[in-house]
């Protein structure tokens, strides 16, 4: 039996790779990274240095929502003449230099 | 050695027991009235002689049964002081709690359990890319964090309301999560714009004459003088403008100007 040309995936892989796939030591992960070390007894140290914490902000006075009034217009943004449109490095320094040419 | 193994299952069972074997001929019962409970007595009575094997019950709960109320094979401790009588709700002290927890920014309300799906369904737009190209980092880092605290109040409406079965709602909150959703998605985007705008400007910037990035005190050096870049400012003014457009979305007005618009 053969697979269709899709599932063979001739030009690039279409299909996510499986522990099939690969030889043994394929770990794919969560993406998440580790939080310790495991020990020799198989148990598992955290370790604190390594465990994420998020610090959030002060938001006192902070008067923005997740939303906007539907009474604003949607207007989109237009960069005429400019392919690179917000990512051109040219309108970016030229901002900086005017606005404090520091930071 | 049996009689006391015997003897350890409680009175219920005894007397269940020596119920039941009221039919059974009066003898056996006035005999041995507790072997037929025992299971382990007669393991324990079969090897006596001197060299026999040590076969030691392990089960410890040998013959104990909750269908057959059989009990605890050992009495059990029992204390003589009265048992404490609970305190009616109403004269319980009042349970302490700090006003300023964190917590609380998981929900709407300190009253109420979850928002109505009328309430909940009062939401705005999403923000669009373009609008937040305005803010600054710091605005955007806040406005993160703003979502974050909605969308953690809306699991925590949802997961009481399956909890509490209060029915309609889900559609609602789930819009209103679709909203912030898109919102942070929005944030990301820029964000992430800056970031290779930056970049690319950095390898501008070390090309750029007037520009000295190993001097942290004064990298930028305006190669014109005052005059002249008045003159060229007046001279180009028409030219000068259409850059203004074009620098105009990245510009960072403070939220003030957002405060008067309406809000939610």
């Amino acid at each position: 039996m053969q697979p269709t040309r899709v599932l063979q995936g001739l030009r690039y892989r279409k299909l996510r790779l499986t522990t099939k796939d690969t030889n043994k030591g394929f770990y794919k992960g969560n993406r998440t990274g580790s939080m310790g070390t495991h020990t020799t007894y198989g148990t598992y140290k955290i370790d604190w240095a390594k465990v994420r914490t998020y610090v959030c902000p002060n938001l006192s006075g902070f008067k923005l929502t997740p939303f906007v009034s539907r009474q604003v217009n949607v207007v989109h943004d237009q960069f005429p003449g400019d392919k690179l449109g917000p990512r051109n490095p040219h309108t970016y320094l030229a901002r900086w230099k005017s606005e404090n040419g520091l930071d | 050695m049996a009689s006391p193994a015997a003897l350890r299952p409680s009175m219920g069972a005894i007397m269940q027991t020596c119920r039941s074997a009221v039919t059974a001929p009066k003898v056996a019962v006035a005999a041995v009235p507790v072997r037929a409970l025992s299971t382990s007595a007669a393991l324990l009575k079969r090897h006596k002689y001197p060299t026999a094997r040590v076969t030691r019950d392990n089960s410890k709960k040998r013959g104990e049964s909750a269908v057959h109320k059989s009990g605890t094979r050992w009495k059990l401790s029992v204390s003589d002081e009265p048992l404490p009588e609970p305190v009616p709700r109403d004269e319980l002290p009042p349970i302490q709690v700090d006003e300023d927890h964190g917590l609380w920014d998981f929900f709407y309300d300190r009253e109420t359990i979850a928002m109505e799906p009328t309430e909940l369904a009062k939401h705005g737009r999403s923000w669009t890319v373009s609008e937040l190209r305005k803010k600054s980092w710091d605005d955007l880092h806040k406005l993160w964090w703003v979502c974050v605290k909605e969308r953690n109040r809306l699991a925590t409406a949802e997961w009481e309301r399956n909890k509490s079965k209060l029915g309609f709602g889900g559609a609602e909150a789930s819009s209103r999560d679709r909203m912030v959703k898109i919102t942070m998605r929005g944030i990301k985007h820029v964000l992430t714009e800056r970031f290779y705008a930056w970049e690319d400007a950095v390898k501008l910037a070390e090309q750029d004459p007037e520009i000295d990035l190993s001097n942290p005190e004064k990298p930028y050096e305006p190669s014109t003088f005052l005059e002249e870049a008045e003159e060229t400012a007046e001279a180009s003014s028409s030219e000068a403008q259409p850059t203004t457009t074009e620098i105009d979305p990245t510009t960072i007005p403070s939220s003030k100007s957002q405060a008067e618009a309406p809000r939610l």
